[in-house]
């Protein structure tokens, strides 16, 4: 079986430093697949090129039979490829639900037909209070954005990127800055997400991916160090030993 | 019989104070070792003994003063930069080193003859026992070990669980002090050394 989203021999350098060298990675349809690694391990240089951010200095990145390595992000987007980012940047003076209705694609095929323009207004909104309603904000949805809880931004930005209608969905450290009670809500909303988009997660943190994902790979060195269900990589000695021993599955 | 993994040959480097290289040498380095098997070398010193620029002249990325580095027989020195991380590899913390100083034209040099490396340096890995990267990190060197390569491992400890992955994980020991090398065959003799044992200080374990 061929995978949705298939990276091969990935190569990036910076200068003197090479931050990937010969990467492999394989996302299946419908399945959660974590990447981890320590502090400046390369995750989001790895993350940058998956998603068109970076251009990658070698190998090839294939979506659905398409090569997309190289491709400018609105090109990756198109196809059903979505991403989150560690910084969360949203329009911060309007209301949660126009924020969402600015990122729906319908959107940006307006006509100068004010009455078509009104009913696709409509529909637009039926279709963000749709996504509100997956990411658990529904109740929020007039509230100013600027005023949401921080943990709400982080549900507001994935909404964001779900606008798109992706087949794919990236996520880049979603649980930083967050406590642990923002921590467990965002387990929540990714456990809702799982199986309806396929999702790649990057993270430091192996507790939440621990719990979460079908397959994880451990970077590091700028190369794929461990790879494995949460069982298997639990079993590693020192990872028992370690804090995370105590984490249940 | 084949060439060994890794011969370090008379290396030396010195840099001296002055730019021309007048006078007495400021810092020098003396390494004379052969690695006949595939094997994992921890490597331990005090900062500024020499252990980087060790792991640099063995790279190809730090020329040395005389003396050579062959790896299985080839002189990385002589090898076209580009292919050198086909023979050994630099690893600093968390990313990979290509720094090449280039002297001379590739066309003139040889080639690396193999595809793969075969002698990894992992330089100062930050080990963390909170977040389980170390177990990862130590099934890594083991595969390379196993599938044939060199490793080195150089740490500076300052945790008793720094010299517990050092006893795990390595077979044998240099220990790098004012550019000198010292070869250990094992955990228990290196840390019977006196000059180890003032190294560690409280961490030295009782014996």
């Amino acid at each position: 079986m061929t995978a949705l989203f298939e990276a091969r021999g990935l190569h990036k350098r910076f200068g003197d430093r090479v931050v990937l060298e010969s990467i492999d990675l394989a996302f299946e349809a419908g399945t959660l697949t974590g990447i981890m690694g320590p502090n400046g391990a390369g995750k989001t240089t790895c993350f940058n090129c998956l998603t068109g951010t970076y251009v990658p200095d070698g190998g090839t990145i294939r979506f659905d039979g398409h090569d997309i390595a190289g491709l400018p992000p609105h090109a990756v987007t198109r196809l059903g490829i979505a991403r989150s980012f560690q910084t969360i940047s949203l329009f911060d003076q309007d209301s949660v639900l126009d924020n969402l209705v600015v990122a729906l694609p319908r959107m940006r095929r307006r006509s100068f037909d004010g009455w078509r323009d009104r009913a696709r207004d409509r529909e637009a909104r039926d279709e963000a209070m749709e996504i509100l309603d997956a990411i658990g904000l529904r109740a929020r949805a007039h509230v100013r954005t600027k005023d949401l809880a921080y943990g709400e931004r982080r549900a507001l930005e994935i909404g964001l990127a779900l606008a798109t209608r992706p087949r794919i969905l990236f996520l880049d450290e979603p649980t930083s800055g967050l406590g642990a009670d923002g921590t467990a809500r965002l387990t929540d909303l990714v456990a809702r997400l799982k199986g309806r988009v396929t999702l790649v997660i990057i993270e430091h943190d192996m507790r939440f991916l621990f719990g979460l994902a079908d397959v994880i790979n451990v970077v590091h060195w700028g190369q794929v160090i461990a790879r494995g269900t949460p069982r298997d990589l639990r079993d590693n000695e020192w990872v028992r030993r370690s804090a995370l021993g105590g984490v249940a599955c | 019989m084949s060439a060994p993994p890794l011969r370090v040959e008379g290396l030396v480097k010195r840099y001296y104070a002055s730019r021309w290289g007048r006078g007495a040498p400021s810092f020098e380095l003396a390494a004379d070792f052969t690695v006949e098997k595939p094997e994992t070398i921890g490597v331990l010193g005090p900062n500024g003994s020499g252990k980087t620029t060790l792991f640099e002249l063995v790279t190809g990325s730090n020329a040395p003063t005389s003396g050579r580095v062959l790896v299985e027989g080839r002189d990385i020195h002589a090898v076209r930069y580009r292919e050198r991380d086909r023979l050994a590899i630099h690893y600093h913390q968390s990313y990979q080193v290509r720094s090449f100083h280039k002297r001379k034209p590739a066309f003139l040099m040889e080639r690396a003859g193999r595809a793969r490396p075969l002698v990894h340096l992992f330089d100062e890995p930050q080990f963390s026992v909170q977040d389980g990267y170390i177990g990862f990190m130590l099934e890594f060197f083991g595969a390379l070990r196993r599938e044939g390569n060199v490793v080195f491992l150089c740490m500076h400890p300052n945790e008793p669980f720094h010299l517990e992955i050092l006893r795990e994980a390595c077979e044998r020991f240099i220990f790098v002090r004012q550019g000198r090398i010292t070869q250990f065959p094992s955990f228990d003799r290196l840390v019977a050394d006196p000059d180890v044992r003032t190294y560690l200080g409280a961490l030295a374990p009782a014996g």
